[in-house]
């Protein structure tokens, strides 16, 4: 009787201590885990990182190099079997997306060497999805939650949540819409600058050259004019 | 059932505290390793990392080497150091930002032995939360005594007031740079007039000044 009821107590602990490391890894891992990190690549350097996949899984990298002269980087991403994946030679910016994974350490390179001076600030993003049909996702609250009490439950209040949700939601796509607006303002705005930078430029060009030209002829003309014999 | 509570309660402390897969880098023994976070103000952020030291003889990497720690050094958009701290070889940092701008994370190992790496990297995995990502739900569902549909909402509450403040602080960005537009555009044009009056007058100098040096000097 009591070895029976030690039984099921171990096979209860066994089982929840499994459940509570796929809890764990969920946390970790999860249905998509999303990494973003912003790094100064020195000069002549080359930074590389490293990410866990799991067999048939998806990995998507996504890069901008943000600040630097010349705002250009070298990147190669590398499987784990050793394979170039990818390989880009002094790019701003690039995405890439490798579905489906092998299990192992994918790498992925950023390439300054051929900057001798110039500090790159390159920002880059890992997504990685784990494998497909895995139902982990939300489920484990349901049991770390309160038992659902629908007496109690006013679908009021779910409707007021969504409500609030739904206005936040609308005051976020307004003010995107309005950021579009200013952004796409200030590119017209600068790409205007550079046209009359340009314009302005090749005027200045000319005005020196006008007055370089009138000053070698005055000069000229001031000797021609007096070339008369002196007595 | 009893005893199943310390166990669950030492395995969620260890998803706490190991970021499980995240991604990892390999970095020297003076090397110093930045990361830079822009977030707004008011956001927390959560770092979780773990170390693992290159074993000659074995050949791979040793899990959690004692007597190893890592410097983390914290500096907000004004260069001050909010946060200046050694932790072990597995360490977890948070700090709350006060003001909106880019923040810099900075890692070093503190070990001062030469022979501890020799001639070894060390391998760092980091994860970096930020805004609503550092809350922990389950725990928040068991303060609040939630059922899951409350917590999902709260999610989602918790997520879209994140949106929220990221594009409020995007709005004030985005203002600085047009007033920097702007200021180049002017500083161009007033630049470019300037230049061009300088070269005429100069140019008129010139040739005032080399006809009455000439002129003096009896050449014409």
């Amino acid at each position: 009787m009591g070895s029976m009821f030690d039984l099921s107590a171990a096979v209860r602990l066994y089982l929840l201590s499994c459940f509570v490391v796929s809890v764990d890894i969920t946390l970790g891992l999860g249905q998509s885990q999303d990494t973003e990190f912003t790094f100064q690549l020195p000069a002549g350097r080359t930074e590389c990182f490293y990410q866990t996949a799991t067999k048939n899984g998806s990995l998507e990298v996504e890069y901008q190099v943000i600040a630097g002269a010349g705002l250009d980087v070298g990147f190669t991403l590398i499987s784990p079997s050793g394979y170039k994946l990818a390989s880009e030679f002094r790019t701003s910016d690039g995405i890439h997306t490798v579905e489906p994974t092998e299990d192992g350490d994918y790498r992925l390179c950023f390439d300054n060497s051929f900057s001798k001076l110039s500090e790159k600030m390159v920002f880059f993003e890992v997504i990685v999805e784990g494998q497909p049909g895995d139902a982990w996702g939300d489920e484990e609250w349901a049991d770390m939650a309160e038992p659902e009490s629908m007496v109690e439950y006013k679908l009021e209040d779910i409707r007021e949540t969504m409500d609030s949700v739904h206005r936040h939601l609308e005051r976020s796509r307004q003010l995107q819409t309005m950021l579009r607006a200013f952004e796409a303002r200030d590119r017209y705005l600068l790409e205007d600058n550079l046209w009359r930078v340009s314009f302005w430029s090749s005027m200045s060009l000319l005005v020196i050259l006008t007055v370089a030209v009138t000053q070698v002829y005055t000069l000229r003309r001031l000797f021609d004019d007096k070339r008369v014999c002196k007595p | 059932m009893m005893l199943t509570a310390p166990g669950a309660g030492i395995i969620i402390l260890f998803a706490w505290l190991s970021p499980s897969n995240a991604l990892y880098f390999h970095i020297g023994e003076t090397e110093k390793k930045c990361f830079i976070e822009e977030i707004p103000d008011e956001t927390m952020v959560i770092g979780k990392y773990r170390t693992q030291l290159w074993d000659k003889q074995m050949g791979s990497f040793l899990q959690a080497t004692p007597g190893l720690g890592m410097h983390v050094e914290i500096k907000d958009p004004d260069t001050k150091i909010i946060l200046s701290r050694q932790y072990g070889s597995d360490g977890r940092f948070t700090f709350t930002s006060h003001t909106p701008g880019e923040h810099q994370i900075c890692l070093h190992s503190n070990s001062t032995k030469m022979a501890l790496f020799a001639g070894g990297k060390l391998r760092v995995h980091l994860d970096i939360q930020v805004g609503e990502h550092t809350n922990n739900y389950p725990e928040i569902a068991a303060k609040d005594k939630l059922t899951e549909l409350q917590l999902r909402a709260r999610q989602l509450l918790d997520q879209v007031e994140q949106i929220q403040k990221e594009q409020n602080y995007q709005q004030y960005r985005e203002e600085r740079f047009r007033m920097t537009s702007e200021s180049t555009n002017q500083h161009v044009l007033w630049w470019s007039i300037a230049q061009t009056l300088i070269l005429i007058v100069t140019g008129i100098w010139q040739l005032k000044h080399l006809k009455s040096f000439f002129e003096a000097k009896k050449l014409v």
